[in-house]
């Protein structure tokens, strides 16, 4: 492009000329169009924020967070939602938009003059990316670092023997098979339930296996969930804060009555625990 | 697009030896004949068999291997002796021993002088062939929705068991794998058939027989789909996990045999459209001018090519599994779980994108029609496309994420699951500026994008959630999910397979479709969509599994309002049925190019002849030039001569 | 564009075959896209299983792993038949239609050989394909193998049918050599195929859990 240096008086209205960026943006922002769209953005943002609370109140619809893992989470699903509405309201305003200001009055026959020929807009485009990157590598790194944290915590903790002595977890050995759950303590004597009862505030550390299908363990006011598979141990672990009587379920499909394959996990005190390990015949825990 | 025609000089073309008449063989084959031959076969296999075989050999492990086996035997006769009877094998022999087709033979393949009793043959013809795929996805799309009535009614009776839950699970295997079929073939085989090779102005795709072969297979691979329903059923989902699905027995074999041979169809159909779409195109019709539709179809048969055999070898190997005994899924003997989740994710979520890419295509190609305006960024949209093919091989694992097989594999698994959103984001761009400051004409087509881009919104969003693996530890698995991927699947697959259908059915049926009924059902499809799978994402939220047939009163109210609005997208989809069919059988022609349309297909006449043109067209420029200057171009103008005289005094 | 004046034309399109070959040819390198897809499949059922030896049965009985040879023997037979095949392909092109006849039948009867070793090979196996993965693994390679094969034994007798009764030419001889391309594909997986037998034997993996019970716990 160098070398051709264009003819200096012939045309006195260059297709490449552009004006200056800030004259640009204020010319834009004076058509009506753009104004209302910008308007209507905005709403809609608003409303998408909005219903991130909405959809974080859903989950909570039986309790708050009863885990420290749910409560992290359920932020995630905020911050996302807050994240995202801008892309969301860019694009449903300029729908709506379409679809009432730029509606051609008289469906039934085509316009008698097309639409301003856009090939393509660099500005526009730059812009677009941008954004979706930013906003993906934002997702990406918040992401990354709750998963980071959840597992230090708590997600695929070291078992119980290497834990340093000062930490008191409990150990959980959780074994699916077709339509039960089963669970055994190694910790407290090998004593076996078919419900688990845990002491609030105790870091949980579960093995899991199955004796037959793919089953899935799923707290689910715990955040917590790990397929159960046939010939392979699984690991997840969770702190309970919260007193109180959750549900445990399968989520994976697994034959006959995987509707009714569901459980419960009771958080209780450690006094109570303590007193439903002996009731169980195991000893009191160190 | 504006086209000029050239008459190229035929030179008298030296024909091989005729043998007997035009046709051959096949000039006594047709759908009957492949009945009789599939049934035929399948009898003497099973009899054969059975006396080998004895039914209900017991094995120590619940499966009954003989019968197993004798079941899938029976099944794969019958496709075998289908093909066969409708003369698919006539081809390979024939060129096996030299007696290559001769003009009149391949004339005659693709139905010349039959009549309507070409819809019922070995056809060639692509536009036969797209036909024959549109009224087979019409069927498989009515059996998955009744399917999914039958589910949506068990879910709606919360007070207790209305369909036993064997039943109650084969009815969701079923409605799940029909439902994926029909929608992987619901734009690229009527649409990518018929109107693709049009659309690039050849005579016909570039391998004729294998575009019958396709189909064919197609048709033969149903049956045995659909008897498993009276044969035990497809008890696990259409995933089929396993070791779940060795217990399902019998049943499993006809899901099996479906997708061994549906990938052959897939596969043979992708060969096809590539290769017709990269060779075939007319002159002139350089990569800066094809349609972007043309260039959704390859992007999606690229991703079909590549990973349906990685789905076919999984199903191939559990039905070793079944009737071998062999293990590579059977815990106890060495099998793994994990290696059949990895082989199926590795088909089962670019599935996702073939079934998104060609319907968001069509979406962008017939925008322009009813914008009066040139696609915007017509290389961003390209891009779009490829990111999507190239990132959809590096995203399964996010199915797979609580699976524990290995923990660690959740961050860079999450990586490239949020980094697919980018080129999808263009796609995003270049509809929006497509739309931007166009005077809309407001017909039914266009009806449907604007839903189509709605639901992609809202299956986006919660995309985004179930991306992050701690979120996936509340969402996976629940009815979330559920909401989530028919969002996807059904609001942007299926909405813009409508929209394409609508689009191109004056072309492909010869008559109009019924605007305002075709509208009503539309709308009402819709807003039922909306009711149901809105409840839905409510009854995840709250913790409800999914594939359950009964649950915690807790999640009464969702699924009460989600089966309404089952039932309300059911009365849609029968209104635009009817549509479709009073349309199409009646007398309302269609102008060659009732939308005034640039594309290549609009501007042969209607009925489309069988060779597409009377002369090959020859194209000098790209179908996007609809469009008037800018008027804003001009205020533009004025702003940078102010700047430029403001720049002169300094 | 010479090509599309010069030499025969494709009877049923009336364009030149040098075309109609050129997009056969395009055909069959997405085949062989698809195809090796497939055989990926196969290979990462074997290696995955391989490395996790589930409840410590990849194994067969006793350690009765099965002999490399006939692998090799198998492989060598392809390649073999292949260099039969492009031999007389590259007399073919070169005028010599005798040639490309009597490479057909040399690479026809190597084929039909090694497809019959092969049968041979699955059946004499030391173990069945019910004894544990790698059994199953294993079979499932040769048996890929082996329908192959007897695609291979149908591809080289046609060509030599279609050489015999002439439509291949010189002027005309693309399906020698999309055959030949296909040929030198499956000796290529086959081989990998045999590589992957050859080197993964025990599994890396001794700490497997057994099924149904929590060894991890010491």
């Amino acid at each position: 492009m160098s070398i051709i240096t264009p003819p200096e008086t012939d045309q006195p209205e260059e297709p490449t000329a552009r004006p200056m960026p800030t004259h640009r943006m204020k010319e834009y922002l004076s058509r009506s169009y753009v104004r209302r769209i910008l308007i209507m953005a905005v709403i809609i943002m608003a409303i998408t924020v909005a219903l991130g609370w909405v959809v974080v109140g859903f989950m909570n619809m039986t309790g708050a967070p009863a885990s420290d893992i749910m409560g992290d989470l359920e932020q995630t699903v905020l911050i996302f939602t807050i994240a995202s509405a801008p892309l969301i309201a860019i694009t449903l305003s300029t729908i709506f938009y379409s679809l009432i200001g730029w509606k051609h009055s008289s469906g039934d026959e085509p316009p008698m003059q097309d639409s301003p020929a856009i090939r393509t807009n660099a500005f526009a485009v730059i812009v677009w990316i941008t954004a979706t990157s930013l906003l993906a590598g934002f997702l990406v790194v918040w992401g990354l670092i709750e998963l980071a944290t959840i597992t230090s915590n708590a997600y695929g903790s070291v078992s119980a023997n290497q834990q340093p002595n000062d930490v008191k977890q409990i150990d959980i050995n959780v074994t699916g098979q077709q339509w039960v759950w089963s669970f055994e303590y190694p910790d407290q004597q090998g004593i076996t339930s078919d419900y688990l009862v845990v002491p609030v505030n105790t870091p949980l550390y579960f093995n899991l296996t199955s004796e037959d299908v793919i089953h899935d363990f799923w707290i689910v006011e715990l955040g917590v969930k790990i397929d159960v598979n046939p010939g392979a141990i699984t690991n997840t672990g969770v702190t309970p804060t919260k007193l109180g009587t959750f549900n445990i379920r399968c989520a994976e499909l697994c034959g006959l009555h995987h509707a009714y394959m569901e459980t419960k996990i009771q958080v209780v005190t450690q006094a109570e625990f303590d007193a439903w390990v002996r009731d169980k015949g195991g000893m009191k825990t160190a | 697009m504006s086209v000029t025609t050239a008459v190229f000089e035929q030179p008298a073309v030296l024909q091989p030896k005729q043998h007997g008449k035009p046709g051959g063989f096949l000039r006594h084959t047709n759908i009957f004949t492949g009945l009789a031959g599939g049934i035929v076969f399948a009898a003497v296999v099973y009899m054969i068999g059975s006396k080998l075989v004895p039914w209900g050999n017991q094995n120590e492990d619940f499966s009954q291997i003989g019968a197993n086996a004798l079941i899938a035997a029976t099944m794969f006769a019958w496709v075998i002796g289908f093909m066969a009877g409708i003369g698919a094998f006539a081809g390979p022999i024939r060129w096996a021993l030299g007696h290559d087709l001769t003009h009149d033979d391949a004339e005659y393949m693709a139905g010349k002088g039959q009549g309507k009793f070409r819809y019922w043959k070995y056809t060639t013809d692509h536009k036969v062939v797209g036909t024959q795929y549109f009224v087979m996805v019409l069927v498989l799309l009515g059996v998955g929705g009744f399917l999914a009535m039958l589910i949506r009614t068990e879910l709606g009776w919360t007070w207790g068991e209305l369909f036993d839950p064997n039943f109650y699970n084969s009815i969701i295997g079923t409605h799940g794998i029909v439902m994926v079929v029909s929608l992987i073939i619901v734009v690229t085989g009527p649409l990518g058939n018929f109107i693709m090779p049009i659309m690039v102005g050849a005579r016909d795709m570039a391998f004729p027989r294998l575009n019958a072969l396709s189909f064919w297979l197609l048709f033969a691979a149903v049956p045995p789909l659909l008897a498993t329903l009276f044969m035990g059923g497809i008890r696990d989902g259409w995933s089929v996990y396993q070791p779940l699905a060795t217990q399902a027995g019998m049943g499993m074999i006809g899901y099996q045999v479906l997708i061994i041979v549906f990938a052959y169809s897939t596969g043979v159909a992708s060969v096809n459209l590539i290769t017709t779409a990269v060779t075939m195109r007319a002159r002139g019709m350089n990569w800066s001018r094809v349609p972007i539709f043309v260039i959704g179809i390859i992007a999606s048969s690229v991703m079909g090519l590549i990973w349906f055999p990685m789905y076919q070898y999984s199903q191939a190997l559990a039905m070793s599994d079944l009737i071998l005994n062999s293990s590579f899924f059977n815990p106890v003997a060495g099998g793994s779980v994990w290696l059949y989740e990895n082989l199926f994710w590795l088909l089962a979520h670019p599935e996702v994108y073939v079934i998104v890419v060609p319907a968001t295509a069509g979406i962008l190609e017939l925008m322009t029609v009813f914008l009066r305006k040139p696609l915007f960024s017509y290389k961003l949209a390209i891009a779009g496309f490829a990111g999507v093919v190239g990132i959809s091989a590096i995203v399964w694992v996010h199915h797979m994420y609580m699976t524990g097989f290995a923990p660690q594999v959740g961050y860079p698994f999450m990586l490239s699951t949020e980094l697919i959103s980018i080129p999808f984001g263009f796609l995003v761009l270049v509809a929006l500026g497509t739309m931007w400051r166009g005077k809309v004409w407001t017909r039914l087509p266009m009806m449907c994008v604007y839903a189509v881009i709605w639901d992609k919104v809202i299956g986006g969003i919660t995309g985004v959630y179930l991306s992050d693996v701690p979120v996936d530890q509340y969402m996976h698995g629940s009815m979330f999910v559920v909401a989530h991927f028919h969002f996807m699947l059904m609001g942007a697959g299926l909405f813009g397979a409508m929209a394409c259908i609508s689009y191109w059915f004056p072309k492909m049926c010869g008559r109009m479709l019924n605007e305002r009924i075709g509208s009503i059902g539309f709308w009402v499809a819709f807003f039922g969509f909306q009711l149901t799978f809105f409840s839905m994402f409510v009854a995840g939220l709250q913790g409800m599994p999914r594939r359950v047939l009964q649950f915690d009163n807790a999640f009464n109210v969702s699924n009460w309002i989600s089966t309404i609005g089952a039932y309300i997208i059911g009365i849609g989809m029968l209104i635009f049925l009817y549509a479709i069919i009073t349309s199409w059988r009646g007398k309302t022609w269609a102008p060659a190019n009732p939308w005034g349309a640039k594309t290549l297909e609009w501007q042969t006449s209607t009925p489309v002849p069988l060779e597409n043109f009377p002369v090959l067209p020859v194209v000098t420029s790209d179908p996007y030039g609809y469009g008037v200057p800018d008027p804003y171009d001009a205020i533009e103008r004025e702003l940078a001569k102010d700047d430029n005289e403001a720049k002169v005094p300094q | 564009m010479s090509t599309t004046t010069t030499g025969p034309l494709y009877p049923t399109t009336g364009e030149p075959v040098a075309v109609n070959a050129r997009r056969n040819r395009l055909g069959v390198w997405l085949c062989i896209v698809s195809d090796c897809a497939g055989s990926i499949a196969l290979l990462i059922a074997y290696s995955y299983l391989w490395s996790l030896n589930v409840n410590n049965a990849w194994a067969p009985p006793k350690n009765t792993w099965a002999a490399d040879l006939p692998f090799w023997l198998i492989v060598l037979g392809t390649v073999l038949a292949t260099i039969a095949m492009w031999w007389g392909y590259k007399g073919l092109v070169k005028g010599h239609k005798d040639r490309m006849i009597v490479g057909a039948t040399l690479a026809t009867l190597i084929i039909l050989v090694t497809f019959i070793g092969q049968i041979v090979q699955m059946s004499t196996f030391p173990f069945d394909i019910q004894d544990g993965a790698y059994a199953s693994s294993v079979v499932w390679l040769c048996f890929g193998a082996a329908i192959h094969l007897f695609m291979l034994l149908f591809f080289t007798m046609a060509i030599l049918f279609r050489t015999k009764a002439g439509r291949i030419t010189p002027e005309n001889p693309y399906h020698a050599r999309l055959v030949s391309m296909w040929m030198t594909y499956v000796c290529i997986i086959i081989a990998i195929g045999a590589l992957f037998t050859l080197v993964m034997k025990d599994s890396p993996n001794n700490a497997a859990p057994t099924f149904g019970v929590f060894t991890s716990q010491q």
